[in-house]
């Protein structure tokens, strides 16, 4: 209905002041997209999916004091596994969500030369895949002979080598893309291992920045059996609805078998989930806050000169209504100047958003915005023109058409 | 071509009624030229508020083109406005944001016209007016006689079946005063149907009828208007002040 | 003069209370939201020992093999092994040196005490680690270079270790049940918070300190575990001392850039020396960074930290933008007064003048409300989960910080629409158009 362009030549006799309406969306515009875009990047982290049976699992941990009476990690389990409601257990050297874990470079050739590719290194008894709930998908699991005990004096020595390896499917696919993992070498150092299968993805304890890195899901299991001596923890495997009962009855049960021990962690999985990205949780907020705050201001912003534009074209509004402009016509005459504005300035903030962009992956670990946030952007801000504008648009189109016939 | 029975209008305010219009009747026939004078407050702007649709009435009939408008709802009085009056104000009432020739093409927007066809009726409006050559200058560029050209193009522009002026001459100089006078007879010469609101004697003499306002009521044709030199009134009707 | 532009100032702002309110509360958010994460980023980014912080190095040699795939960093590693620890500060020259890593064990509660057991973490190091760092005593004093050399189980406690296990007297003389091992007190530390705890940066890197100090020869003797990061970049023996596997840090206090240099000189030689031998693989390669120069190596500041101060920036910038618009439509809506204004006399100056006292009235009061919100800002701050959230709190520097760039803001924000204002010309009417 209103064409733009005597909207447009109305405009360029108040140039400062659209000007700085289109300055002030650029502006919005194009902190809101990257924003935008970092909240997601936080949300998609904090989705991620960990390959293992969270909700039916507790974790506990029992300190070890050098002299003060080890305690055995096989005692323990025997123990914990007749707590009712147990459907199985593992120690295990560390687990998802947590700051604590092993890592290592393993390589497909031997010797220091040749290139590594780090993993991160699950340790457990037996029990410890079914129990987080990872399957075998090719290949077999370990079998009982299999495992030995690693132990603090044992440790540094045995862990640098390997006999037989589990990998986890998207390490397997790293090392050898669309082939078969199952029965390749790989080393540490001179030390030799061989794939017997591949499981499941599950997720390394400590994740990358980006939650679609697939470094995340670099992980193999060693047949090495750890207990407290090694800061090892418990798993319990448990009804979601039995846990937290089955891990105050754990606790008791520990506290009971080592006296001058202390239980130094027992959560939920689920918990440890929470607590693992509380920091994003909290920066997704502020990011959040900092968006509505930002287009609460750019509305008020919007308002503040259109209703300055409304006053000061009182008269004009009266005219044209009394040269037969409907109170429709009036309102689709400012929403169409909104609209045009938050156009140029969409236009200026997608260039400026991609330039932040830049700027960002220059200095800060965050990859390239996608082209898919520039709409979504430009939809907001459009949106938000369009309900800022309203009210003082609804008052222009309640002036009378008799102030055309007031004296100037 | 215009018919008012007896109409009244009354402006109510939480402490006063204001009865500016009382039983006022009037008809005007195709092609004729009124003029419209009356003292200061006597309800000249509120008649011409009423006639040219700004404002609905509180009671009688009024009938333009034969259709009666008691009661429309605003679209459909804004709807008349655009199609059949055309307005020129004391003040010229050009919008300042635009030029010549948007200002002409303003009303032309509000139908549903191509933007060719309202070029064209544009330059024709200003063509007729004698303003072809200023089309990209801004009001605030034209001296006051032209911005009233301009005003009367635009009214034009949409071919109204009636023309409303409202002292189109109040704010001009003597000489510019005349080329506007001349240019509305050499307009309703052509055909169209006038009506003139003036308080000045020897412009309301130029119409072919002269009805004359007092307290909200028409004493129909007038014996000749009383005019105070020295005492110019605005058409507001409320407040009055010397000019110079 | 200026009382009378006040006074016309604060009619123009009372003329047209709901523009104002929201000019306030814009300039007021952008204010809140940036002195926040301005706050916190300087927080964060201060010198934790002004005074000293540039006689404080790190040194770094490398002892790692030639290639290994995420060893590719060219940057010698940040942790020391056992021998080169051993042999930096035996061989080096320097003020003071201290080696150290962190460890964590079960605390016995003393006797008779209804405490459970519960595990602190601790730092195991040397005697000039406190007088290095410049460390508080509350009671006794660090242990002696004799406790050092001999590996004497001795221990000095955090003041609120001190509180828990034995209410807050003076444990001096007392027995420390850790780790299976009885270790005496000889000190107290009084509160202590360095900000960042820079002297160890694997660990919790705005958090408290340790609870425990124990001296490095005496953990190394009980073999004490390390609670931290433990690199190994070879075969290794079963014996964490004589395996490639870097789990120390090293500080050496230097008081001039000439001892500097020498040190640097120093570790070039060592680093050399143990290549001759074939202990180093690599050529050379060593850094010792001050100690500002190391947390900037480390990029101590979190990034998300440095984010968001850039975010409340750029947020910043637009409560200005909105408040120069606003501003603006504020004075135009007076172009009659004004033009009146000038009709009767006043100059472009005096325009100009009265509109920027407008301006800046708008920020003073905007200032005083974001200071508000700076304040409820670090609250949050101070909710969040992260280390440093503790540590949010507005502090004199930048509560006038704050007020500055609030009246700042708003007089740059108030320019041009003063200055576009003041350019109305004279007129002897008011014009409603």
């Amino acid at each position: 209905m209103m064409t733009p362009r005597p909207i447009l030549s109305a405009l360029r006799r108040h140039k400062i002041a659209a000007f700085l309406i289109v300055l002030e969306i650029a502006l919005a515009f194009a902190i809101v997209s990257n924003a935008v875009y970092l909240v997601m990047g936080r949300l998609q982290r904090m989705d991620i999916h960990s390959g293992i049976d969270e909700r039916d699992l507790v974790t506990l941990q029992i300190s070890s004091s050098g002299n003060a009476g080890v305690p055995s990690a096989e005692a323990d389990l025997a123990a914990l596994r007749t707590i009712p409601g147990v459907q199985s257990a593992s120690a295990v050297n560390s687990l998802p969500f947590t700051n604590s874990s092993w890592n290592s470079d393993f390589t497909k050739t031997p010797g220091q030369d040749a290139t590594g590719y780090p993993a991160t290194i699950y340790l457990g008894s037996r029990d410890l895949l079914p129990t987080l709930g990872v399957k075998i998908l090719a290949g077999r699991g370990f079998s009982s002979d299999q495992y030995t005990d690693l132990t603090p004096a044992t440790m540094l020595s045995a862990f640098f080598k390997p006999t037989q390896v589990i990998v986890s499917k998207a390490y397997a696919e790293q090392l050898w893309p669309g082939g078969n993992a199952v029965g390749k070498l790989l080393y540490v150092d001179k030390s030799q291992g061989q794939i017997v299968g591949v499981m499941s993805n599950i997720v390394r304890p400590q994740l990358s920045d980006s939650g679609t890195d697939p470094s995340n899901f670099y992980a193999v299991v060693l047949p090495f059996r750890v207990g407290p001596d090694l800061d090892a923890s418990y798993v319990l495997r448990a009804a979601p609805a039995a846990r937290e009962r089955v891990l105050k009855a754990a606790v008791t049960k520990l506290q009971a078998m080592h006296p001058t021990q202390t239980v130094t962690k027992q959560a939920t999985l689920s918990q440890m989930r929470r607590e693992y990205f509380a920091n994003d949780r909290a920066m997704a907020w502020l990011l959040v806050s900092t968006i509505l705050a930002l287009l609460g201001v750019t509305a008020i912003g919007i308002v503040g000169l259109a209703s300055f534009w409304v006053q000061q074209r009182t008269r004009q509004i009266g005219v044209r209504r009394a040269l037969g402009a409907r109170r429709r016509d009036i309102l689709r005459y400012f929403q169409t100047e909104n609209f045009l504005l938050a156009t140029a300035g969409i236009a200026l903030g997608c260039a400026a958003a991609i330039g932040i962009n830049v700027w960002l992956m220059a200095h800060y670990a965050v990859p390239r915005l996608p082209i898919i946030y520039l709409p979504i952007g430009a939809v907001a801000l459009w949106l938000l023109g369009q309900l800022a504008v309203l009210g003082p648009a609804l008052r222009a189109a309640r002036v009378a058409p008799t102030v055309a016939m007031r004296a100037a | 071509m215009l018919e008012m029975r007896e109409v009244s209008k009354v402006y109510r305010t939480e402490t006063v009624e204001t009865h500016a219009l009382r039983g006022f009747s009037l008809k005007v026939d195709e092609g004729e030229f009124v003029a419209v004078t009356g003292p200061s407050g006597s309800g000249k702007t509120t008649f011409l508020t009423i006639a040219g649709l700004l404002e609905d009435f509180t009671r009688g009939e009024y009938l333009l083109d034969h259709v009666n408008v008691h009661g429309m709802n605003d679209n459909q009085r804004s709807r008349l406005r655009n199609e059949k009056i055309g307005f020129v104000f004391q003040a010229f009432n050009l919008i300042p944001d635009l030029n010549v020739l948007d200002n002409v093409e303003v009303p032309l927007h509000y139908r549903h016209m191509s933007g060719g066809e309202r070029r064209k009726r544009a330059l024709a409006a200003l063509e007729r007016v004698g303003l072809s050559a200023r089309l990209k200058h801004y009001p605030a560029e034209l001296s006051g006689g032209q911005q009233q050209r301009v005003a009367i193009a635009r009214a034009l522009a949409g071919g109204p079946r009636l023309l409303l002026a409202d002292e189109p001459t109040g704010n001009l100089d003597t000489a510019m005063a005349r080329g506007v006078m001349e240019l509305i007879e050499e307009i309703h010469r052509e055909g169209a149907t006038i009506i003139m609101v003036t308080h000045d004697p020897e412009l309301a003499a130029r119409a072919q009828r002269n009805v004359h306002i007092v307290d909200g009521m028409a004493t129909g044709v007038s014996e000749e208007p009383r005019f105070h030199p020295g005492l110019r009134e605005r058409t507001a009707g409320d407040v009055s002040l010397p000019r110079s | 003069m200026g009382a009378y532009y006040l006074r016309l100032a604060l009619r123009a702002l009372r003329n047209s209370p709901v523009l104002t309110a929201l000019m306030v509360l814009a300039l007021a958010v952008g204010i809140g939201a940036s002195m926040t994460m301005l706050t916190v980023l300087h927080v964060l980014s201060g010198d934790p020992l002004p005074g000293r912080s540039a006689h404080l190095y790190y040194p770094q040699v490398d002892p790692r093999p030639l290639a290994r795939g995420s060893n590719g960093n060219p940057e010698p590693p940040g942790l020391l092994t056992y021998i080169d620890a051993e042999n930096l500060l035996h061989q080096g020259k320097a003020t003071r040196a201290a080696v150290m890593y962190q460890g964590g064990d079960v605390v016995q509660p003393p006797a008779g005490s209804a405490l459970h057991p519960f595990v602190v973490n601790s730092r195991l190091t040397g005697r000039d680690f406190f007088s290095m760092f410049e460390v508080p005593f509350h009671y006794g004093a660090p242990w002696s270079a004799a406790d050092d050399a001999g590996a004497a189980h001795v221990a000095v406690i955090s003041r609120s270790l001190d509180r828990k296990l034995f209410g807050g007297a003076d444990s001096v003389g007392r027995m420390l049940g850790f780790g299976g091992h009885s270790f005496r007190i000889v000190g107290v530390l009084a509160h202590w918070r360095p900000v960042p705890r820079f002297y160890d940066l694997n660990a919790s890197r705005f958090g408290q300190i340790e609870d425990v100090f124990i001296p490095f020869n005496t953990a190394r003797a009980l073999n004490l575990g390390v609670n931290g990061t433990t690199n190994c970049y070879g075969q290794t023996t079963g014996n964490l001392d004589t395996s490639p596997c870097g789990y120390i840090q090293m500080w050496v206090q230097l008081d001039s850039r000439r001892a500097a240099a020498a040190y640097r000189r120093f570790l070039a030689d060592y680093s050399a020396q143990q290549h001759a031998a074939g202990r180093f693989q690599r050529q050379p390669n060593v850094r010792l960074d001050d100690l500002m120069q190391w947390l900037a190596y480390n990029h101590v500041v979190p990034e998300d930290v440095r984010m968001q101060a850039w975010l409340a920036l750029g947020f910043l910038l637009v409560c200005v933008v909105n408040t120069v618009g606003l501003l603006l439509a504020k004075f135009l809506r007076r172009s009659g007064e004004i033009g009146v204004r000038r009709a009767l006399g006043a100059s472009r100056r005096a325009i100009f003048a009265q509109l920027l006292i407008e301006a800046g009235m708008i920020g003073a009061a905007g200032a005083l409300l974001g200071l508000l919100l700076t304040w409820l800002g670090l609250w949050a701050v101070r909710q969040q989960p992260s280390d440093y959230a503790s540590l949010a709190h507005l502090q004199p520097a930048m509560l006038v910080a704050t007020l500055a760039l609030a009246l700042l803001a708003s007089l740059v924000a108030g320019l041009l629409p003063a200055w576009r204002a003041c350019l109305i010309a004279p007129a002897l009417q008011l014009k409603s158009s």
